[in-house]
């Protein structure tokens, strides 16, 4: 299949504690066999509330953290196990976005250099080339060029996170691996920067993987869904059916408790509100990690882990009994 | 927690071996420096030279070397001065040792109630005429040199006004204790206040910066939430949480000055403290001397360190369990 | 309970008047700045310092509380009026049990002894459905997830029976699951106490499911006021429909978001005339002067008549 851009199969992703108490070091699962595909062009979603590994997914898949185990194809050649040099090439292919506009830009560089950085890590021309890029891209993010020697702390938060994804694009690449690009923003720039990132794509023919805690932002931005539960995958499927109907019961819950606008139309969901935290990542429940807190939770469950199966119409959901409508 | 403490003390024990291992390499293996000519004295000859070293057991191997001095300072307690032969290194130290303690405990106490007191104040008078006034005074105090400050004391105490409003202080010199406790504090008011300037000053500023900070942290913004008095406010609340790089800076002040860094303050009142003794072993280069001074300032700067970490668990849950 | 304030020389707040009536959730929505924290800190004494002053007026079960020394604030605060904030980790000291500080609140409100206010801590921490409780209520705050810090908020809010409780962004810091369960058991405290509940939030979504009036404010000015399907349904200011718009919707994938241009302004500069007006897509001359609150129980602060107000909103619900 040409048209896969990234391959992530049975990506697994420990780290190594030290237990307070306990003595000795333990490992805890951050990530724990996840596999899906990318397709040239499209928007895979990811979502899950804090501490579901989505977040370190995004790194691995970057080669930020090296794997455990499991292995992350980009345009078809591995990524796992490459060196630094070796994963240079494909290092200006895809790109991470960041959270945190305030963090992610060096307070005592001018926004033009840090658009410019990547340009020149990588060797992309002369000075007058590189400048005349940068401009290119503020134009292209809806930033005033006349701003190019301004300090990143000048900027507002939705502007700083332009300038982030400014620098991302400077060296066009296919993928962009967004990390939640816009849970620090306000509404109305929320929906600048998504907006932005949707004109973006459509104009240079973007692949994104979106990472996000807000199920709504998610379903507005992705083609595919992807739910992620203490480290792995528990469903995915395209993004319509998968919000109007859910197969696995944590996504079930999940989309009846988030907030909806009160717009007059009658509630479709009942709302579910599951009980008890997120357990401990060190401490992964035995077969289906949700079944603590799954209100049809059986035996079987207890037991036995589900794994992600098809069911039809592009969807897989890892639940041995998947809600049925 | 045991498990912590038990951690941490044997940890600390390391760090006592390693001290002893280089402050032996550095004064007894270093090349051009020969115990054995040092002890034979000036003008032995090289057959003297070598009786001495094999008497001391100077020719043997290093680490034979290390245990053989480890076992005089700790174990026999007779290891002797290579500069006045006969005169034994534990016992100058035992004496030393109390004078120091005494100037040190006796500041420690000055400059935590003196600090903590004027930290508050300025901290809870932010803003306000007192504030800066008494960071002044906390910065003046800072920048003054104990030593001078303390040749100035002395000056005012036993100069001109000896005789008249500063008839009360005695001439300097140290009176044990144990002989008399009166006479024992009256020597000593002065170079305690002389020492406890200096951390009053930096305590005072640390600790209204601390509580500057805890003052708007959210969990203030709770308590006055729950109409809690600004006073409760100030004192369970911010101080509380202050405090904790408060103690963790006094365990190692206290432990270097009673280690000897209080040497200037001792010298100029002329306390026959640990300092003192450290001062006039390096300026004789008396070797052993200086090897059991710096293992006994060693051991108190190691030991605070340990109080410190074990005290910090008890007052921060969060460092309990980590 | 009504009040006017204006806090300090940048006017954090700007002429605000709303009223709680008994056993009422009002919600105050709008985004950084907007002076919608600042609104409820002032009136509670909460925000003190020479360059802080606060005008107007707030009235209590009827009586003047605006301007009253902080004896008799802080009788108030804590005991009548309690508060919980937007980020649980750090709300609590850290340095003291969880039980410790509630049995603070209650012993600085009432007569209890410590162990009747250790045993109070106990019931409450039950109350707001922490398992275990009586091993709980010895933890430190580092020791709780943050749901469970948040109910233990919760809990030492109520140790005195409040009847008004303040929330700020009590659930922003909460996953999904988690704060459905907060906003749940806080809807099930107010049924069963009867208290009423100030709601400052930024999420319309979160207004929508639990507000039974709606407050929005922009740059320290309230922009509408009114029940939660007027301001919901029949919006009236270009800044409501500028929010409405910008989320995402769970239900439907629209093609675009509408957005409001530009960045939420600061107090420190907020144009004169209409606040909203350099970011208004139906700024008009009439902007120039600033708008007063019109309306009888549905008001807002926007010179559009009523009929283009209508018409507008029409347009955008038909594009979007």
């Amino acid at each position: 299949m040409s048209d896969v851009i990234l391959r992530v199969d049975n990506v697994t992703k420990n780290f190594s504690v030290r237990r307070p108490g306990r003595g000795g070091r333990s490992q805890i699962q951050a990530v724990g066999g996840v596999s899906f595909e990318i397709r040239r062009g499209e928007t895979l979603g990811i979502v899950g509330e804090s501490g579901c590994g989505k977040s370190t997914l995004a790194r691995c898949i970057v080669q930020l953290l090296p794997v455990t185990s499991g292995t992350v194809e980009f345009n078809g050649s591995p990524l796992t196990g490459l060196s630094r040099r070796q994963l240079r090439p494909h290092r200006r292919e895809m790109q991470l976005v960041f959270q945190d506009p305030f963090a992610s830009l060096n307070p005592r560089r001018t926004v033009a250099d840090i658009v410019a950085e990547p340009l020149r890590v990588h060797r992309f021309g002369t000075r007058s080339e590189i400048e005349a890029r940068v401009r290119e891209l503020f134009t292209l993010v809806g930033l005033d060029v006349n701003s190019l020697v301004r300090y990143p702390h000048e900027f507002s938060g939705g502007q700083r996170q332009r300038i982030g994804i400014a620098r991302s694009l400077a060296l066009n690449p296919q993928l962009v691996v967004a990390d939640e690009p816009v849970s620090a923003l306000d509404v109305s720039v929320q929906a600048q920067v998504l907006n932005l990132m949707a004109e973006l794509q459509e104009k240079l023919g973007l692949t994104y993987l979106f990472i996000a805690h807000d199920l709504g932002v998610v379903r507005h931005v992705s083609d595919r869904v992807g739910v992620m539960y203490l480290g792995e995958l528990v469903e995915m499927g395209p993004a319509d059916p998968l919000y109007d109907a859910p197969l696995h019961p944590y996504t079930e819950a999940l989309l009846s408790v988030a907030p909806e606008l009160d717009d007059g139309r009658a509630r479709t969901r009942e709302r579910i509100v599951i009980s008890g935290d997120v357990p401990d990542p060190a401490d992964k429940p035995s077969g289906c990690a949700f079944h603590p807190r799954c209100p049809v939770a059986q035996d079987r469950c207890r037991i036995e882990k589900p794994s992600l199966i098809h069911a039809g119409d592009g969807r897989l959901v890892a639940c041995h009994f998947p809600r049925r409508r | 927690m045991l498990g912590f403490i038990i951690r941490r003390l044997i940890s600390a024990i390391l760090v006592m071996f390693s001290i002893s291992v280089l402050v032996f390499l550095i004064f007894f293996a270093t090349p051009g420096v020969d115990p054995a000519a040092r002890i034979a004295g000036r003008s032995a000859s090289p057959a003297i030279i070598a009786q001495v070293r094999h008497a001391f057991g100077l020719d043997r191997p290093l680490p034979i070397r290390w245990a053989l001095m480890m076992d005089h300072l700790f174990i026999k307690q007779d290891l002797s001065s290579y500069v006045n032969i006969g005169s034994r290194v534990v016992p100058q130290i035992t004496q030393a040792a109390p004078v120091t303690l005494s100037l040190v405990a006796g500041a420690a106490v000055i400059w935590m109630v003196i600090g903590v007191t004027g930290g508050v104040i300025a901290a809870a008078n932010r803003g306000k005429f007192i504030d800066p006034v008494i960071m002044f005074i906390g910065i003046a105090a800072v920048s003054v040199p104990a030593y001078w400050l303390g040749e100035v004391v002395n000056l005012i105490t036993q100069g001109g006004l000896h005789h008249s409003i500063f008839a009360w202080v005695p001439p300097s010199g140290y009176v044990p204790i144990t002989q008399s406790p009166g006479q024992w504090a009256l020597h000593l008011i002065m170079p305690w206040l002389t020492l406890a300037a200096l951390y009053a000053g930096i305590y005072a500023r640390v600790l209204r910066a601390e509580l500057v900070n805890a003052l708007n942290e959210d969990y203030v913004r709770t308590a006055r939430a729950k109409g809690l008095s600004e006073r409760r406010i100030l004192i369970r609340h911010a101080l509380r949480c202050s405090l904790i790089p408060i103690v963790s800076l006094f365990g190692l002040d206290f432990g270097a000055l009673i280690g000897g860094a209080a040497l200037l303050t001792e010298v100029v009142f002329g306390l026959p403290g640990v300092g003192l003794l450290t001062y006039t072993s390096l300026q004789n280069l008396d070797l052993p001397v200086i090897m059991g001074a710096v293992m006994y300032g060693a051991f108190f700067v190691v030991l605070a360190n340990a109080v410190v970490d074990i005290a910090y668990a008890f007052l921060d849950p969060r460092v309990r369990i980590a | 309970m009504s009040f006017a304030t204006r806090a300090g020389v940048v006017r954090a707040v700007d002429g605000l008047s709303m009223s709680v009536g008994r056993g009422e959730t009002v919600g105050i929505v709008g985004e950084s700045g907007s002076g919608k924290s600042v609104s409820m800190y002032s009136i509670l004494g909460l925000l003190r310092g020479p360059n802080v002053s606060i005008e107007g007026r707030v009235r209590f079960n009827g009586q003047d509380i605006l301007g009253r020394p902080d004896r008799e604030l802080r009788a108030l605060r804590g005991k009548d009026i309690a508060m919980i904030f937007q980020d649980p980790m750090t709300a609590l000291t850290p340095v003291y049990t969880v039980g410790w500080q509630i049995a603070e609140q209650i012993r600085q409100h009432t007569d209890l002894t410590k162990r009747q206010a250790h045993q109070r801590a106990i019931d409450l921490l039950a109350e707001v459905a922490i398992p275990d409780p009586s091993r709980r209520v010895n933890q430190y705050p580092h020791e709780f997830s943050g749901g469970m810090r948040q109910r233990a908020m919760i809990a030492m809010a109520l140790s005195c029976e409040p009847s008004l409780l303040i929330a700020d962004e009590p659930t922003t810091a909460l996953d999904v699951t988690t704060q459905a369960q907060i906003l749940e058991l806080l809807a099930e405290l107010q049924e069963r106490r009867g208290s009423s509940i100030v709601l400052i939030t930024h999420d319309m979504g979160v207004i929508s499911e639990v507000a039974d009036r709606v407050v929005v404010m922009y740059a320290g000015r309230p922009a509408e006021i009114g029940t939660r399907q007027e301001v919901i349904r029949e919006a009236r200011h270009p800044y409501t429909w500028g929010l409405l718009g910008a989320v995402p919707r769970l239900d439907s994938k629209r093609a675009r978001l509408v957005t409001i241009p530009g960045n939420p302004i600061s107090p420190l500069d907020v144009p004169p005339g209409c606040a909203f007006a350099p970011r208004c897509t139906y700024r008009h001359d009439r902007c120039s002067d600033r708008p007063p609150m019109r309306g009888t129980d549905h008001l807002d602060a926007c010179w559009l008549d009523d009929a283009e107000k209508e018409q507008r909103r029409a347009e955008i619900e038909e594009a979007s």
